[in-house]
Parts: structure tokens; sequence; C-alpha cells
């Protein structure tokens, strides 16, 4: 098991690289100057060199580079372009809002979408089916924006039962107060195709033959469902939310924007806006770094949900 | 209109060097910006949200009249309007006694007087390779010596040590300024907060990251700064006392204004709360449940709020719904121009010839603004006339737009000049060569719905136009390099002189404000000419022979001057729309 860790550990370094080749690559050829947002309106060509040597922009593309793999190699990614500040404060500040929401969005739809999807794959084919079916099928044909928009306008504006938007520096208030809005809408986006998915799985499981072998034992259908199905099922749903862990690190854009919340994902469009390549830098490496540890976690889980599981 | 008409003095400071709150820390105002600011270092920065934060933290040495209209320059931080010497080149201006800054760690908890030595050095700031300024601009070529300092360093550090004739503290409140030539316009630039106060040994302390940590002479300072979603300002408490006594009483206006303000201190408000919410729904119901005390009706919500006369957009009134609950309605006409500049650098629609002109004016003429204002502005805007706005110093009202909206004409014209249609349905140029004009845009929905307008207006004259899409800064870029067909550009004024309007098409300013890459000899003589001319009919009259220079060459296609429409709620006091300060907190009370 350690020496299958370490291995994949090792595997991290190339991998990384690559991804620092791309994004840096990336970033010069279709990134766009920034010294020419920072100029502002009275742009002279002193007022652009001097902009481009403070970025560094002035330098050669391999030097660049190199920077940024210092960079890479101390997780210190300097100040942003755009506002001067530390990108280390910048990500501080906004990563913990955004898991806040994204965070409590995974814990609930798992805790509703994972016992739903059970449940109309047990009653496969039978009014309850057919029922969330067409709701997860109605409910995913609306556009996100419609949820987001229609839910601020009349369950706040109009029936005043949430704050339109708003954030505060209290954890709790923010749980309580401003994040069961936007959590709702985020359900009500990814319940439909969340349900569907997980019922595919859980369906695929019924059907194989321990699962018929089992009731044909005579075990109970709790225990059928419970300690067979439910187990082996639970192998892709683990994968699905293990892979979107990571980018549970850059928030949900459209909510954060509509409602308020200073999160990641309000950061990453503003940076791309601005061609602020050290946020851009900073963010795509630590997903990248996620990505990869998450991605061993999951295998590490598997082992421990199938014991059959061979780690090689 | 009399000068004794308006404000004589709107603020009357009746005593420095006092220490008091003048606000009232438990009253709170809720504002919004529909963009994200960049910091608070006023040579930093030069976006409008920053400034609107840093109109209130520091003090230029000049300041506008609040109620006064057109915009009029009073003293802020000195005694009296500059002291400028005959031949104009000598500006000597003195700082009042008993102006502190706010409290910082910097100062070691001594309180640290404003002087004259702080408005040398920060205009030298400005001019600072390393601070890397774009208001560099304001100081650059202006001040004897600076110029020279600035070579010296070489790219590195200035020495703010070495003395310069042009920017010199003659004592502890004395400044005196030396022109490189006399600059009438100086003066509104000494009221723009990018060439306020700030204190060496509080930038030296915060080194690099001097954004986060502003400290100036204003009525606020900064409490917390969440870049790009949440600002809160507190109010100064060594901030001097200022009295609000109003005593232009001439329009309703100004009455109310001065019946709810005069009298009080200078700030009211305690606390500043300012939210980035850039979408516009939750901005609007943020306002309407009342947790925003100020908006900017957003696009969407001006048929839901206002009743509009789709004949005249000077018509409008906020709709019963609102007025009933008691929610305050202003507007104002913003100080700027869009517009649409041709390359004149260009090999296909550039260049003085009577062949191209004829060509840019074709163009202009097959542009229906008046539809653009209706369906795109929602009538919240005027078409330009002429270079210069309304509310600008040297706006002319009789100035009409030349070539008006005239599709027929337009064809009459190029068919005459020799832009013939070929097979294909399209014109060609002149000498048979194919006629596509490259039309550089943005990736917006909104700029989609433009370029929508833009097609019908080609397709009327039968010539090709291709959509070059890219981002913003790309876009820049190109309308510096002057590679570039045609383009859209808007001018907000920094300043309420006709001097920031009518350098865009300054020859000299190629690469920098001129985006039309526009060199025209008769325009730049009469450029030249004005820049010796103090405010007043002479220069106005060189301003209108540039205007109709300008509009026979048709370097810009004119576009639109937008209304900007205020909501105030009512408990909110003493607010109305100024032409240059962005925001009017420092101005205003709450009353709940």
């Amino acid at each position: 098991m350690s020496a299958y860790i370490i291995r994949r550990l090792l595997q991290m370094i190339p991998t990384l690289l690559g991804v620092m080749l791309l994004v840096f690559t990336l970033f010069t050829l279709v990134g766009g100057d920034p010294s020419y947002i920072l100029a502002g309106k009275h742009l002279t060509a002193d007022v652009l060199a001097n902009i481009r040597a403070q970025l560094g922009l002035d330098k050669s593309l391999p030097e660049q580079f190199m920077i940024f793999v210092r960079q890479v190699l101390t997780l210190d990614f300097g100040t942003s372009w755009a506002t001067q500040q530390p990108v280390s404060d910048i990500i501080t500040s906004r990563i913990g809002p955004s898991l806040t929401l994204t965070g409590s969005l995974l814990v609930v739809d798992l805790l509703v979408a994972i016992p739903l999807a059970a449940t109309v794959a047990y009653f496969r084919g039978g009014l309850t089916d057919r029922i969330v079916t067409i709701a997860c099928t109605v409910a995913m044909s609306i556009s996100a924006l419609v949820y987001i928009i229609a839910g601020q306008y009349f369950l706040a504006y109009k029936l005043e039962l949430f704050p339109v938007r708003g954030w505060s520096d209290s954890f709790l208030v923010n749980l309580l107060v401003y994040v069961p809005l936007p959590l709702l809408m985020g359900l009500m986006v990814s319940l439909g195709p969340d349900i569907r998915f997980y019922r595919s799985f859980f369906l695929e499981e019924m059907n194989h033959d321990y699962v018929r072998t089992a009731r044909a034992k005579g075990l109970s259908e709790r225990k059928v469902m419970l300690k067979h199905v439910l187990r082996n099922a639970m192998i892709p749903v683990v994968t699905t939310v293990m892979m979107s862990l990571p980018f549970m690190m850059i928030g949900a854009l459209v909510l954060e924007n509509f409602y308020g919340i200073p999160g990641m994902g309000n950061e990453v469009v503003l940076a791309v806006n601005k061609s602020d390549f050290p946020v851009i830098k900073a963010v795509t490496i630590y997903i990248a770094i996620a990505t990869m540890v998450f991605n061993l976690l999951a295998d590490l889980v598997y082992k421990l949900i199938d014991p059959r599981v061979q780690l090689k | 209109m009399s000068m004794k008409r308006h404000v004589a003095v709107a603020l009357l400071a009746i005593g420095v060097g006092s220490t008091l709150h003048a606000a009232d820390m438990n009253k709170v105002l809720h504002d919004s910006f529909i963009a994200p600011e960049t910091g608070f270092d006023p040579a930093k920065v030069s976006d409008v949200y920053s400034s609107s934060v840093n109109e209130n933290l520091f003090d230029p040495l000049l300041t506008y009249d609040y109620l006064a209209r057109p915009a009029k320059l009073i003293p802020n931080t000195v005694t009296a309007m500059p002291d400028i010497s005959a031949d104009g080149k000598t500006v000597t201006m003195r700082i009042k006694p008993g102006i502190y800054f706010a409290p910082d760690p910097a100062f070691k908890g001594k309180k640290r007087e404003l002087t004259a030595a702080d408005y040398v050095y920060s205009f030298k700031r400005v001019a600072d390779p390393l601070v890397g300024s774009p208001s560099s601009y304001l100081v650059r070529g202006k001040f004897v010596g600076l110029d020279e300092l600035v070579a010296k360093a070489k790219g590195g550090r200035l020495d703010y040590d070495t003395p310069i004739e042009g920017l010199k503290a003659l004592d502890r409140y004395t400044l005196q300024m030396k022109l490189v030539e006399p600059t009438p316009g100086l003066k509104y630039m000494l009221a723009m907060p990018h060439l306020s106060a700030v204190a060496r040994e509080v930038i030296e302390a915060y080194g690099t990251n001097t954004n986060a940590h502003p400290v100036g002479t204003g009525p606020y300072m900064l409490a917390q700064w969440k870049p790009g979603t949440h600002i809160s300002l507190v109010a100064n408490p060594n901030f001097r006392k200022v009295v609000f006594n109003y005593t232009d009483n001439t329009t309703p206006v100004a009455h109310r204004v001065a019946s709810e303000m005069n009298g009080k201190l200078m700030p009211q408000i305690g606390r500043i709360e300012i939210s980035v919410i850039q979408e516009e729904q939750p901005r609007w119901l943020a306002f309407r449940s009342g947790q925003l005390d100020l908006v900017t009706v957003p696009q969407p919500a001006v048929r839901r709020a206002l009743i509009l006369d789709p004949k005249n957009p000077w018509r409008v009134a906020l709709k019963p719904e609102l007025k009933n609950k008691g929610v305050q309605f202003s507007r104002y006409l913003e100080s700027e121009v869009t517009f649409y500049p041709f390359n004149m650098k260009h090999p296909v629609i550039g260049g003085l010839s009577k062949e191209r002109i004829a060509l840019r004016r074709a163009i202009a003429m097959s542009f229906n603004t008046r539809e653009t204002i209706s369906d795109i502005r929602r009538n919240q805007a005027v078409q330009v006339q002429s270079l210069i706005p309304a509310n600008v110093a040297g706006h002319n009202p009789g100035m009409r737009v030349r070539h008006p909206y005239d599709p027929a004409l337009a064809n009459a014209l190029l068919d005459r000049v020799g832009y013939r249609i070929g097979a294909d349905g399209y014109r060609t140029q002149p000498d048979g060569k194919p006629l596509v004009i490259d039309f550089v845009t943005g990736p917006t929905a909104i700029d989609k719905q433009w370029n929508e307008y833009w097609q019908k207006a080609f397709d009327l004259i039968k010539i090709r136009v291709n959509f070059r899409v890219m981002q913003w800064n790309e876009q820049q870029k190109v309308i510096r390099e002057c590679s570039y067909g045609m383009a859209g550009g808007a001018w907000l004024a920094d300043y309420p002189d006709g001097d920031n309007f009518v350098m865009l098409l300054y020859g000299k300013n190629v690469g920098d404000s001129n985006y039309a890459c526009y060199q025209s000899p008769r325009y730049d003589k009469l450029y030249e000419a004005s820049q010796r001319l103090p405010d007043g009919p002479e220069r106005d009259k060189l301003f209108d022979q540039m205007d109709l220079v300008a509009s026979g060459e048709t370097p810009w296609v004119y576009g639109d001057t937008r209304f900007k429409n205020y909501l105030s709620q009512r408990w909110v006091r003493g607010f109305v729309p100024h032409p240059v300060f962005n925001v009017a907190w420092r101005f205003i009370d709450i009353q709940k």
C-alpha cells in the first residue's frame, strides 16, 4: 500500500510539470496583455514599459517560466497584477465562502440524491420511479439561471423568506442565513441529473447475478440492498464525488454572483477578464494538485469499500 | 446665469484644528459598485470604483462645489484658489494649517499634520517609474525639472530628496509649482483624486502594498477591504471641522439639499458599506428590499422604475409605486461622449483624400443613432452633437452633428466618388479592389447587439464589414497601435473642461488617447492655440473651429451620451448627483 502511495505521489511531479507548461503556454498565447488594462485611459509607451517591467513581462519566456516553477515549488505566487494583493491572501479569503456553499451543497445533495436514487431504482418501473424520473427530466431541462433568478425574485424579494443577497464574517450566520437560498437553488440544479446518474449505478448493481443469488439464498431485502447493492454502487458514486471535490474550490460562479457570496468563482472570472496571471496560475496549480490528491484518495477509498480491489 | 446666483462657498470651514467625530457611528450607508475596484493608492489606480473610494479618503488641493452647475472649482486643503503669476508659469498655494492625516501605525501614535511637502512628495510619486502610475500624464512634462529627475532614475526609484524647481515647499504650508509652459487646465488636475496628498512615511511603511493601506486626510478611512467584494469605510476621527453651509437656494434641488444639510458637520454617516454587485437583478432587488440606500437604475429595470417619454429622452418621471414609498429620483447627463473611431492611418478607410472622407461620412450617415438610443439605451441617452458634451466647459449647445442619418445621401455620395457596387451587390474601392471594413469589437452580448445595428448600417450602403472579436485589453492594444479599421470608444470626462475632449483628436496623442490615430495639421494648430488660452469665449471659438474641422474630416462617428438615473431611499438626505464626484457619501446623511 505505502509503495503504491509513494509511486502515485512521484507520478504527480511530471503531471504537474505538464500542467505548468500548458498553463504557461496558453496564457502566453491567448491570455492577453494585462498592461493595457493596468495602464488606464492615458496610455503612453513609457507607462506601458514601466508596467511591463514591474509585472516581469519584459523578461524572456524561459525566465518567466522559471519564475513560475519557483512559485509552484514554494507555493508563493506573488501578488495579483490587478490589485497588488498577495495571491495567497486572495485565495485564503475566497476559498472559505466557496467551500461553505459548495461543501454544504455537496453534502445535502448526496444525502438527498443517494437515498432517492436507491429508492426509485428499487421501485424501478413503478409509479414512484416514473414520477421521480419525469420530475428529474423536467428539472434538468430548465436553465440554472432561471432557478437562480426566479428563486431570488420570488423566495427572497417577494416572499421575504431569505435575504436577497449578502455575506457576513460569521460562519454560523452565513450557514444559517445566507447559504440556504443559494443552496436550495443549487440543489434544484444538481438533484435532477444526480438522482438519474446514481439511479443508473443502483440499477446496474441490482441486475447482477450476485443480487439474484443473495435473494435466492433468502437474505432480506434490507440486507440485499444495504449490504450488497449499496456497497458496490458506492464505488462509481465515490469516483464521481472525488472527482468533483477539487472543483468545489472554484465555487459556483453564478450562485456567488447573484447571492453576493465572495467566493472563488467570482475571483477566477475577474482574474481571467483582467489577465491576472498570478491568480490564474495559483488557482490552476491548486486545482491540479487537489485533483491528483483526490484521485489517489478515491483509489484508497475503493479499497476500503471493497477489499477485493487490488491497488497496483 | 450670474455666478452670484450660484453658491458663494458651498462648504465653509469655520474652524480647523479641533478633533471631533462629526459622524454618528450608528449611521450606516449601504451602496454598491457594479464592477470591482482595484485598490486605494491614488497614484496607482485609475478606475472609477477605486477613485470613488479615494474621493473620500484623500484630499486634493482643490475640489468642487457640491451644488454649483456647471461644476465649479473651490479650494479644498488650500486657503484660496491658486495664485498664478502673470506669465502663467508659477502657481502658488497655501495649505490650511491644522489638517491631519487619519491615524495609522506608521505615525507611531502621533497626529500627523498635512504640509506642502506632502504634495511635493505625492506629485513626484505619480511620476515615479517604479510606481507605474496610470496618472503620470498629469505631471510628466508639466513641472520644471520633473522629467529630468525621472530620466535620472533610469527606470529605478526616483530620488525624492533631490529638490526640483517645478515642485517646491517654500515653507511648511506654502506650495510653489513652476510650470514648463502655461497650463490653463492645471486647476482641474489639482482637483483629481490621483493628485491627492499621501504621507511619505505611510508609503514607505507599506512598501509595495500601498493599495491596501490608504491613509489620507479625507472624511473617511478604510476599515476593511475584501478585494472585488466588499469595502468598509469609517469616519476619520482626525477629519477637520467642516460645516455644511449651502447658500444657493435658487433651484428646488439646492433648496432641498440646503434645508437638509445646513449646519451639520461633514461627514454625518459613521460607516459606509460598499458591496460589489455585478449582476443587475440582485442590485435592483437589494435596493427594493432596503438593503441598499442608493442605486443607479440598472438598464433592465428602467422601464419598471421610470415613466419614459419615447419621443423625448429628457422627459422622465419616477413610477408612482416607488414615489409612494418615498424613493427619491435624481438624474444626470454624464459628462461623456461615445464614438466610433476610424483608424485614420488605415489603408482602406483612413487618410484625408476626398474619397476616404466621403467613405467615412457615408458610414456615419448610414448609422441610425436614434434607433440605438431607443432600442439599446432604452431612451436613456441623447445623440452626441459635438466633440465636447454638455456640462463641460467649452460645450456649445448650438453645434449639430454634420452628418445626420441619411442612407440615401450616403449611397449617392459613395456613387459619386467611385465606390461602385459590384456584381456581388457590394461596393468596391474606387480602384476596383475589394472594400471590407475591419471592425474591432468585443465578445459580450451587448457587443453583439451593437454589431447587429452596425451590420444593418453597412448593408444599407452595400459595404462589407468584418467584425473582429477580441477581449477588451486586446482591443485597446490594436487601437493604440493603429492596427484596426473601426472600433467603439467612450470617453468619460477626467475633469469638466473641453480640453479633456478636444485632446482626443490631437496628433501628438496618437498611441495614447487619440484612438482615431488622427493627425490633422489644421486641427493640431487650433488645439495648440487653445492650450495657451484660459477658459472663455476666445477658447470656445477655437473649440468650435476644431469641431468643424473634425466633423469635416470625420475621424469619428458620433455616438451618444448616457443619462444616469439615481434612486435613493426615503431616509437619505442631501443627495444630488454631481458631474465630477463619483459618489456623494461625504455630503449626505441618513435619517431613518
